[in-house]
């Protein structure tokens, strides 16, 4: 009999009209690091709110050391020793580091917060763990990763022994991801027992010992890392092979299609300029990269080439045609698709129906309306078309309200609207964010193609692999500049991540290979 | 053979069409009136037990008796109805109905008595220059919003007093409109009335036709023209609309314009309307208080979701229940503050009940269609995630 | 949310099971149909209902019921009167002038049912009158009223007088003569000296609140007026607000305004709950009704149609005399003897030169026998 500190035996969780955990159990041993792997929506983030309280499970039990407990509230599940690292951190931005660790377990005596001692233990804990964190600095100041120490800290000052991270690398720098994994291992050796929930089968492969894999709200299977492979575990994860490597073609440039001159670009949060000065170009045939770290201006970058935003200096040209005051529609005419960051908010009308989406760029064009009635059966055929050419799954094909369809099909939408519009350059800003591994696939493999067509590409992404795979050319942003120009082939993943930390700045020698 | 090929293929039909999306939402409007039903009852045994049931049901059925008089004062409602559920299929929120309408009022009072025009002609010109007077005072709440970003609801409240106001002070400053003695306007020469329908005892007119006509023609805009198309999605997404290259001014500026329009015919149709009582006329009263037929406009539109065709319904259902709450006071020994009381819970319990209402059906529709998408369990959990 | 669905619906089933068996239906013979405002308006609504519910109860008739019309207008109170009619009613009570027309249409209607229409005469949109058997026009003796007013200002020591009319319309023009009789009738009993009390009288022309009415008011005054009759309507808020501005008082009409400004030290008011119960005592008591019908009846001091307020609405302990100085009820009872048993009599109208009817100070002062009073015009 193995020494499980934690059993979810045959737990089943329904909502109206879905199961979400069919079945699952799921065994943690003390002292291991033991992943939840599986792609978004197979029933991962249920399964742990099971856990942790959040939920309540119709069917199964919960065992802690052999023993059937009940988990109603977080705070049952805290006097069990569990605690979380959640994917979105939940700190009062405006109070201290210090204040956020202590919250809710406040020591006080008679009424007054004893705040001396609650420094003392927690610097303690950080030193004892090589946690650093500045226990007076105010949340909303400090960077993603200390505040997520300040959230491992919490479990700690709570003296949690079973730590359940959920997707904690998302926000991270490939050298914070590393000082985690650090983290993670002294923990288990201290004997603590970790859940790792991601879909990052790398940081799975380098990290925890065992790992079960969930797929569509079933339990796939349990298996020990050291007799896996990462395609064994991607193929119980999504159900059949998956290719990683972004298969392409040399690139074959042309002319400049996108020209961007000292562009600055005023920050809307502070009175800084969010994009100082930037200059760059994208050529036809190539898939340009802008990388970097969340909020570093790239954002910003896109708003101004694509007309959201204004900018307050500089010059944007497309095929030498100057478009930097134009309107977005002169902008769209000209030839710029844009795949935009944020699909629910900018990408669809969600309450619209697919083949009204799928028109979001074009019903003003002739072939769409009438006298200004839309002409629906030219729009039904040509929705039609595009959602057999792009395979858009949903419910009721056409006439699908868009709000109902899932996040990687809404997405397909987006990415067939865009890249069937007449087009000379397409702006794609983190096209694959939260979308599984088959849409990944698929939406490099249309990227590209579109690269393939002779078209200019400029990708935004925040993921070092799609990065890596998929540029022909990076330019690392820092702090609204370009730090580096990159050559994916000839740099490795630990350089990019020096280069998007700021630590590492080098345009010039860089430059003479784009050139 | 035949038989069993066609079952299906009908059966398909008839669940398409109980899952389409307005069958969802009138489902969702008789549910939200059937708890403001229960609600204004209660009311109504708490305020007089012995009499609940038969005043109860005179209120639901009663308005059948009148059906003219529920036209006729379906009218001005509806009207404001389309201008604040028009303008919110916008996603602005056109309070300034009740402005627009007394503008409106005003305008058709002074074409009314100011022009001399023939017998078929004056009605009309009244009608338009209403409408104009309308268009103005929804125009100048869109410029602002649209030039200078100021919140359309606290211009156009502001402009529901300015035009009242200086309604009162132009009718009372005219001598051919206003008897002062009678602190109301003078009786409207017959030409600029608008047309009886001819019912017996009832002033509905032909502004009932142009009023559900124009919604027809509303409800045909916003959903088969590049223009509602436009004006929707700006509605239900602003950024997406701006990603999309829509003049976002424009539209702003044309739709207050429209509402406006709306509102302004509103206040036309009100005091053009014909009376039973020969010489006799419609008369407005320069007393300082904001039009009600703009705020009854705001429940008319959310009853009914703000479509054109449901406000069509939900301004000739509140009309009906309130002839029927009048029948009920006269008859069953109700004070007529306690049939207004019951009167405004059904209204306002349908009408709140209507927006919970409508993202419930939302969410039933979601969960049911979850089941059907292939591979749909990941999206639908996630919704569900964002519904709860 | 089930549960309380739940507790709804068996809330609503006992509801039913309960009043299931209730009457089907209330008629009821006595209404009253209330114009724009509302039955608790202080004003003519409230004033005429009074008079129908303290019929009612001294003479245990228990359906009777007050109707608001859909619409303020022509046909919505016609509508509201066939609505009463349908339910059973076989007096209707109409309180104002804005019943006129609908219930010119409604005498030849409903000839079973009687009207009493309040301060007006049937007549047609275009003003032709006719008052037929079935209706009783009461109107009030307004110059009695305002002699009222004007001997309780003069009494309690005020000397500037001021009157501002709307239009020379006969009520106002029998309010105003009323005023001056009054005040002259007070000074001579005091034995002030002639001309000691200035009268500054005014027709503002219309009947509305604005600025110029304001103004004026303010600059009477300014000029020394201490209290102004406010006869006309909407002017009486312009009055009243410069009243308050310029620190001066005013006398209400028609009913009492106290409750609109505490400027207001009394009002010349119309007698309407009185009148209302005793036509009503004509009907089912005395089967008098011929007194009334087919006519325009004028209610007085004989038959408490006029008077100044003696209590406050809603408060039975209150002054309805407390904004005078020293003028109270008794000073008013004695005065309104004389009025009642027709001891003095006063001029109603006068024939004047000008076509609007406005008079001259000349003309008030020999057309009214005036001594003590010196009258400005404005």
């Amino acid at each position: 009999m193995e020494n499980y500190i934690i059993e979810m035996l045959h737990i089943t969780k329904e909502f109206p009209g879905i199961i979400a955990n069919d079945d699952i159990t799921l065994q943690l041993k003390k002292g291991e690091i033991h992943a939840l792997l599986g792609e978004n929506g197979a029933g991962k983030s249920t399964l742990m709110s099971v856990l942790f309280g959040l939920h309540q499970a119709e069917k199964g039990d919960i065992k802690k050391n052999g023993e059937v407990v009940r988990v109603n509230n977080p705070k049952d599940a805290n006097n069990l020793g569990i605690g979380m690292v959640h994917q979105h951190f939940k700190l009062v931005e405006i109070f201290t580091v210090l204040e956020n660790i202590v919250l809710g377990v406040e020591p006080s005596k008679v009424g007054f917060l004893q705040k001396k001692e609650a420094r003392e233990k927690v610097i303690q804990l950080s030193k004892k763990y090589g946690l650093h964190v500045d226990p007076d600095a105010i949340v909303e100041k400090i960077s993603v990763g200390m505040q997520q120490r300040v959230e491992i800290l919490k479990m700690l000052y709570r003296e949690n022994d079973i730590l359940i991270f959920d997707e904690p690398t998302a926000v991270l720098t490939p050298q914070e991801i590393d000082e985690l994994m650090d983290i993670m291992r002294g923990f288990a050796k201290e004997g603590k027992s970790i859940l790792f929930i991601t879909h990052k089968l790398n940081e799975i492969m380098s990290v925890a010992d065992r790992c079960t894999v969930l797929r569509k709200g079933k339990c796939i299977g349990t298996v020990e890392i050291k007799d896996t492979t990462k395609e064994e575990l991607s193929r119980m994860m999504v159900g059949r092979d998956v290719n990683f490597v972004v298969e392409k073609l040399k690139e074959r440039v042309g002319d400049v299609v996108l020209q961007v001159n000292n562009v600055t670009v005023p920050s809307k949060v502070s009175k800084k300029d969010a994009v100082k000065d930037i200059s760059f170009e994208v050529r036809a045939g190539e898939i340009v990269c802008l990388a970097g770290i969340e909020g570093n201006g790239q954002s910003e970058l896109i708003s101004a080439i694509t007309g959201l935003e204004k900018m307050s200096k500089g010059k944007v040209a497309l095929c030498g045609k100057d478009i930097t005051k134009a309107p977005i529609r002169v902008r769209t005419k000209a030839g710029i698709s844009h795949i935009p960051e944020d699909r629910h908010k900018h990408g669809l009308v969600l309450d619209y129906s697919l083949e009204d989406n799928m028109v979001l760029q074009r019903y003003w064009q002739p072939e769409f309306h009438r006298a200004g009635f839309i002409k629906r059966q030219a729009v039904r055929s040509y929705a039609d078309g595009l959602i057999k050419q792009y395979d858009v799954r949903s419910s009721q094909g056409a006439l699908t309200i868009t709000r109902e369809m899932s996040g990687g099909n809404q997405q397909k939408a987006i990415i067939a609207r865009e890249i069937d519009k007449d087009h000379k350059l397409l702006i794609a800003v983190q096209p694959t964010r939260g979308l599984d591994v088959g849409a990944i696939e698929f939406i490099h493999k249309q990227l590209v193609a579109t690269r393939d067509a002779g078209k200019a590409v400029l990708l935004m992404s925040l993921e070092l692999d799609e990065v890596m795979e998929v540029s022909d050319r990076i330019l690392v942003m820092y702090e609204g500049e370009i730090v580096g120009e990159l050559n994916p082939k000839e740099i490795t993943v630990q350089e990019l991540g020096l280069y998007m930390s700021g630590a590492k700045r080098n345009m010039e020698k860089e430059k003479s290979y784009a050139e | 053979m035949q038989n069993n090929q066609v079952s299906p293929k009908f059966k398909d039909k008839i669940t398409g069409i109980t899952k389409s999306k307005a069958i969802s939402t009138f489902t969702a409007a008789l549910l939200a009136i059937a708890l403001g039903l229960i609600f204004g009852f209660i009311v109504m045994i708490v305020a007089k037990p012995e009499n609940s049931w038969y005043g109860f049901t005179t209120m639901l059925f009663g308005g059948f008796r009148r059906l003219g008089d529920v036209f006729y004062y379906a009218t001005p409602i509806l009207m404001t109805g389309l201008s604040v559920g028009f303008a919110f299929k916008m996603g602005l929120f056109n309070i300034g109905a009740s402005g627009q309408y007394t503008m409106g009022l005003f305008f058709a009072l002074y074409a009314g008595f100011m022009w001399e025009l023939p017998t078929g002609i004056h009605w009309i010109v009244c009608i338009l220059a209403g409408m104009v007077g309308g268009m103005i005072w929804g125009f100048i709440p869109g410029i602002c919003k649209a030039l200078f970003n100021v919140n359309e609801v606290i211009t156009s409240i502001m402009f529901n007093y300015i035009g009242m106001y200086l309604v009162d002070m132009w009718v009372q400053d005219n001598a051919t409109i206003y008897i002062s003695s009678k602190t109301r306007t003078a009786y409207l020469p017959a030409s600029a009335q608008i047309p009886s329908l001819g019912v017996t005892n009832s002033n509905v007119n032909f502004s009932i036709i142009i009023a559900i006509t124009l919604a027809v023609i509303l409800y045909i805009v916003l959903n088969k023209t590049t223009f509602g198309y436009e004006l929707r999605a700006t509605g239900f997404n602003k950024h997406a609309s701006k990603y999309a290259g829509m003049n976002d001014k424009r539209n702003t500026i044309l739709t207050m314009l429209i509402a406006g329009a709306f509102a302004g015919l509103g206040g036309a149709f009100a005091i053009l309307a014909p009376s039973t009582i020969a010489g006799s006329s419609m008369t407005y009263e320069p007393i300082n208080v904001i039009a009600a037929n703009g705020f009854n406009g705001i429940a008319v539109a959310l009853l009914g979701s703000s479509n054109p065709i449901g406000i069509i319904f939900s301004a000739i259902f509140i009309s009906h229940i309130q002839r029927g709450g009048t029948i009920v006071s006269s008859l069953f020994g109700y004070k007529p503050e306690i049939i207004d009381v019951v009167i405004a819970v059904i209204i306002y319990f349908s009408a709140f009940a209507m927006l919970m209402n409508s993202n419930i059906a939302r969410m039933v529709r979601k969960r049911r269609l979850a089941k059907e998408e292939s591979g749909s369990v990941n999206s639908n959990r996630k919704q569900n995630r964002k519904g709860a | 949310m089930k549960k309380i669905v739940a507790l709804i619906l068996a809330l609503t089933l006992a509801g039913m099971m309960l009043t299931g068996c209730g009457t089907k239906n209330t008629t009821f013979q006595i209404a009253l149909i209330t114009d724009k405002g509302n039955i608790d308006d202080k004003s003519f609504n409230q004033g005429s209902w009074e008079g129908v519910v303290a019929f009612c109860e001294e003479n245990d008739i228990k359906d009777y019921q007050y109707i608001k019309p859909e619409d303020a207008s022509d046909t919505g109170y016609l509508a509201a009167i066939d609505n009463a009619v349908t339910a059973g009613a076989k007096v209707i009570v109409t309180p104002g002038f804005l019943f006129e027309v609908p219930v010119y249409e409604a005498q030849t209607k409903y000839p079973d049912v009687k009207f009493i229409l309040l301060d007006g005469a049937p007549h047609t949109a275009d003003y032709a009158y006719e008052t037929k058997s079935n209706v009783a026009s009461i109107m009030y003796a307004e110059e009695q009223s305002g002699y009222l007013a004007g001997y309780a200002a003069v009494k309690d020591g005020y000397t500037k007088l001021g009157f501002m009319g709307g239009m020379a319309v006969p009520a106002v023009v029998a309010f105003g003569y009323g005023y001056l009789q009054g005040a002259e009738a007070a000074a001579a009993e005091l034995g002030l000296a002639d001309g000691s009390v200035a009268v500054t009288y005014h027709y503002t022309g219309d009947f509305a609140e604005t600025d110029t009415n304001k103004a004026t008011a303010k600059t009477m005054y300014q000029e020394g007026t201490q209290v102004i009759f406010a006869c006309g309507g909407s002017v009486g808020k312009s009055v009243m607000s410069a009243a308050s501005e310029a620190n001066g008082k005013v006398i209400g009409v028609d009913v009492d305004q106290r409750y609109d400004s505490e400027t207001v030290i009394t009002s010349a008011t119309k007698g309407l709950g009185a009148s209302v119960k005793t036509v009503l005592e004509s009907i089912y008591k005395t089967d008098s009704w011929d007194t009334y019908a087919g006519k325009t009846t004028y209610f007085n001091a004989s038959n408490a149609g006029v008077g100044l307020p003696t209590v406050v609405i809603g408060d039975d302990k209150a002054d309805a005399f407390g904004r005078f100085n020293s003028f109270d009820k008794a000073a008013y009872d004695a005065v309104y003897a004389t009025l009642a048993d027709g001891s003095v009599s006063l001029v109603r109208t006068l024939t004047v030169a000008d076509p609007n009817g406005i008079a001259t100070a000349d003309e008030l002062t020999t057309g009214l026998n005036l001594k003590k009073i010196a009258i400005t015009t404005r």
